[in-house]
């Protein structure tokens, strides 16, 4: 791994979420995201029944893949990614043709009717170019979500990574996604 | 998320595009196969070089018009990007679409080439272009299979979507395709007030029984590989066995719209093939069977669209 640059992605420590959404709204408010769509969400999973129950909630959006299939299949280049890794869309490339969409494993991108382009989580890198956090890893008043250079080997990631076990999601897709769940 | 980003719009189109590839292919061949002007094949060949331009033209216009933005659809040809089926698409589109007007300008004749270009007050020079139809069709060619196998490999280029990712599915759409366009000429010959003579018919018909059986041995495997493979394959089959899609799949693609003509027109070609004998020459059957063709061929767009978008890995 070329040790230049930077490369970064979340962690996510699903044990740690309250399910409060802080994290969705705070990415409204940031982001603009109209109302009926959501850059991200939480995965909420129940079973059994009281006394012995189990729930558990996963925060989720753009995995920011190593490999995106969004960026693959998009025909204008509009969907590309940038040196350190976070996945965007030039909205003025897009025409709409939804094919990102549709080739999402995650389903992290949506089309917006009001302006005819796809939009997704762009990890909010307005803020992390001024060496600010994302909104939703600043907002989450448990701490689930760390955000960190994967290159910075003594950074909070890196930390968290080599000390916790970890899991991605649909690894299968051949997508490499980089949001990394503890366990 | 909506669960259909892509609905009837891009299900017309993916069915328009693979009937203009399949006219214009079988139009080809057809023009090679001929030894005069006036033989048995150029009817053939005039028809579908007459038709093949405009199914691709609508279609392409529905696809524009299912873009958010559709008129920055331009942007398509400001840049090529090898790894996006859709932009290989476009490109194979635009080329094949304006192969198969100029193919189409060339089979009309003289004389009303002559009288279009008075009304429109054209250059009268421009009656003697294409020179040559048979060159037009042998670079067209390949074109028109490029078209039909890209509608399926936009499908199946797809990993996140398993009931798409495979092979199959880009051969299955070939073939469809092509014999979707067989099947129009087909009707469009039969339906003219000069009877379709035996030759013509046993061009066609023979053409399309091949063109449905390999289609047929290509589904079969589908099914059979897809139920021996990962769990998310599996689950994704679902959707035509034992699922929303199962009626369409069974009874309107496979059962009417594949395996029905199929026996029909062998039962049409066996006495011809087998014993020496004349075709049955039903008009309406003709026309019936080959409706059925082309049903089938856009009950399976409508099929792989629809159902490959329910398909994920959970």
């Amino acid at each position: 791994m070329k040790n230049e640059g930077k490369r970064y992605a979340l962690a996510i420590d699903s044990r740690k979420c309250i399910n409060c959404k802080a994290c969705v709204v705070a990415c409204r408010a940031e982001n603009h995201v109209p109302l009926g769509h959501s850059r991200n969400w939480i995965n909420e999973e129940h079973r059994g029944s009281w006394p012995k129950l189990f729930a558990s909630f996963e925060p989720e959006q753009c995995h920011h893949c190593a490999n995106p299939s969004c960026v693959r299949v998009c025909p204008t280049g509009a969907s590309y990614q940038r040196a350190d890794g976070i996945v965007m869309i030039n909205e003025d490339e897009c025409i709409g043709c939804r094919y990102c969409i549709v080739a999402c494993p995650y389903g992290a991108r949506f089309f917006r009717e009001d302006t005819g382009v796809v939009e997704k989580c762009t990890l909010c890198a307005h803020r992390v170019d001024r060496g600010e956090a994302p909104a939703c890893v600043e907002t989450c008043p448990s701490k689930a979500r760390i955000f960190g250079d994967l290159f910075d080997e003594n950074g909070p990631l890196q930390q968290v990574l080599s000390t916790r076990e970890h899991r991605v999601s649909k690894p299968q897709t051949g997508n490499s996604p980089q949001i990394y769940y503890l366990f | 998320m909506h669960e259909f980003e892509w609905g009837f719009l891009i299900v017309n189109y993916l069915f328009l595009g693979g009937l203009s590839a399949g006219l214009f292919f079988v139009s080809a061949l057809a023009s090679w196969l001929q030894q005069r002007e006036d033989s048995d094949y150029s009817a053939i060949a005039r028809a579908g070089a007459l038709l093949a331009p405009w199914p691709v033209a609508l279609g392409s216009l529905l696809l524009i018009f299912d873009l958010g933005n559709w008129w920055r659809f331009y942007k398509l040809f400001l840049h090529f990007r090898w790894q996006s089926p859709m932009s290989i698409g476009s490109w194979l589109l635009v080329v094949f679409t304006g192969i198969a007007f100029a193919n189409c300008w060339a089979w009309v004749p003289a004389d009303v080439k002559r009288t279009l270009l008075a009304r429109v007050k054209l250059p009268e020079a421009w009656a003697g272009f294409p020179v040559n139809a048979r060159i037009l069709a042998a670079i067209g060619f390949p074109m028109s299979i490029g078209v039909a196998i890209y509608t399926g490999v936009l499908l199946g280029a797809v990993q996140a979507r398993p009931f798409w990712n495979t092979n199959l599915v880009a051969q299955m759409f070939l073939f469809s395709a092509l014999s979707s366009g067989c099947a129009a000429l087909l009707i469009a010959l039969s339906l003219r007030r000069q009877q379709l003579d035996s030759i013509q018919l046993r061009f066609l018909y023979t053409i399309d029984v091949c063109l449905i059986s390999l289609e047929f041995f290509i589904v079969l495997p589908y099914l059979i590989h897809g139920e021996l493979s990962v769990e998310a394959v599996r689950q994704s089959l679902a959707l035509v066995l034992g699922g929303p899609y199962t009626v369409a799949f069974w009874v309107f693609f496979l059962g009417i719209g594949l395996l029905l003509p199929l026996a029909i027109e062998v039962w049409e070609l066996a006495p011809a093939v087998f014993s020496g004998g004349s075709l049955h020459h039903n008009r309406r059957l003709t026309v019936l069977t080959a409706a059925l063709v082309v049903f089938g061929g856009y009950m399976l767009r409508y099929i792989f669209v629809y159902a490959g978008q329910s398909s994920s890995f959970h």
